[in-house]
């Protein structure tokens, strides 16, 4: 199996077959991620194919220097921001509810985090997100973010904080 | 005990399995001598499993993301000279890239691909 930077290499050389391999590999991964930010299902489904995009056209660009994950990611969350901020100008952004309606019954503890999940804010949804279901490193989500590690712990104290009261 | 504060920090992450060796160590050790400490595992290691259950009941994206792709970079065009070969050849690489012409070349020495340029190369965007 290729690994992710032979993957993008293949990419930036024009190999569609890589190109349909990588989608294959990220497009649920970054529809989670993004999702995280927007709650929006359409919206984010629109931010997964201008990030995929992006990837066909910058695949040259790609340094290596970064996980091919948080490169993706990067361009995934620039753009989910960007929609946040026209939506702030006054470009609604619906929203729906983070887990489905209709879970399934018995399972009492997920159903209260999921709840408790939808309360956090999108800043400490996304620590959560990327800590413990991308297991990404603290000094990992730092650099996605751009923020200090400090402030990346600072936001997984107070989410989980939240997080544990549902579980009380 | 004095270092709980720092290693509760950190349990998250243990939790996940993404400190480094020596901090995992380090956890690891506290949370032998430290009962507090392990209940905080213990509520961490049940915030892990529900969040991720949660996370991964969002659905794969529909069909029509990959085809509105498919419409988008099939508009992108690459033309290739690729002279040599296996062994020792070159190679030089441009195209049609939403509105940009990026190029690329390479050299190929005994199987292995040394750059050569690369208009593309920057930053991550």
């Amino acid at each position: 199996m290729s690994t992710d930077k032979h993957l993008i290499e293949q990419v930036a050389e024009g190999d569609e077959m890589a190109f349909r391999t990588l989608y294959d590999r990220y497009s649920e991964r970054t529809l989670r991620y993004v999702y995280t930010l927007l709650r929006n299902r359409h919206l984010a489904e629109d931010v997964v194919q201008d990030t995929m995009v992006a990837v066909w056209r910058g695949a040259g660009r790609f340094a290596g220097r970064s996980k091919v994950s948080t490169w993706i990611f990067g361009i995934a969350r620039n753009k989910a921001l960007d929609l946040l901020r026209r939506e702030k100008r006054g470009e609604r952004v619906p929203d729906t509810p983070l887990v489905s309606p209709d879970p399934a019954p018995g399972i009492q503890r997920d159903e209260r985090v999921k709840a408790a999940l939808q309360t956090l804010s999108e800043d400490h949804r996304e620590v959560v997100f990327l800590t413990f279901y991308e297991h990404l490193s603290y000094a990992e989500i730092g650099r996605l973010l751009g923020v200090p590690e400090g402030t990346v712990k600072s936001r997984m104290f107070h989410a989980k904080k939240k997080l544990a009261e549902a579980l009380a | 005990m004095s270092d709980c504060r720092a290693i509760q920090e950190l349990i998250p992450w243990y939790v996940a399995g993404s400190l480094s060796p020596e901090e995992r160590q380090r956890v690891a050790g506290h949370l032998l001598e430290c009962e507090a400490c392990r209940e905080e595992l213990a509520v961490v290691l049940n915030l892990q499993l529900a969040s991720q259950a949660a996370f991964s009941e969002i659905e794969r994206p529909s069909p029509e993301v990959w085809q509105g792709i498919r419409e988008r970079t099939q508009k992108d065009r690459t033309a290739r000279l690729d002279l040599g070969s296996f062994l020792l050849g070159f190679t030089m690489g441009a195209r049609v890239r939403g509105g940009r012409v990026p190029m690329r070349a390479d050299l190929r020495v005994l199987g292995r691909k040394v750059p050569l340029f690369n208009t593309e190369r920057g930053g991550l965007k």
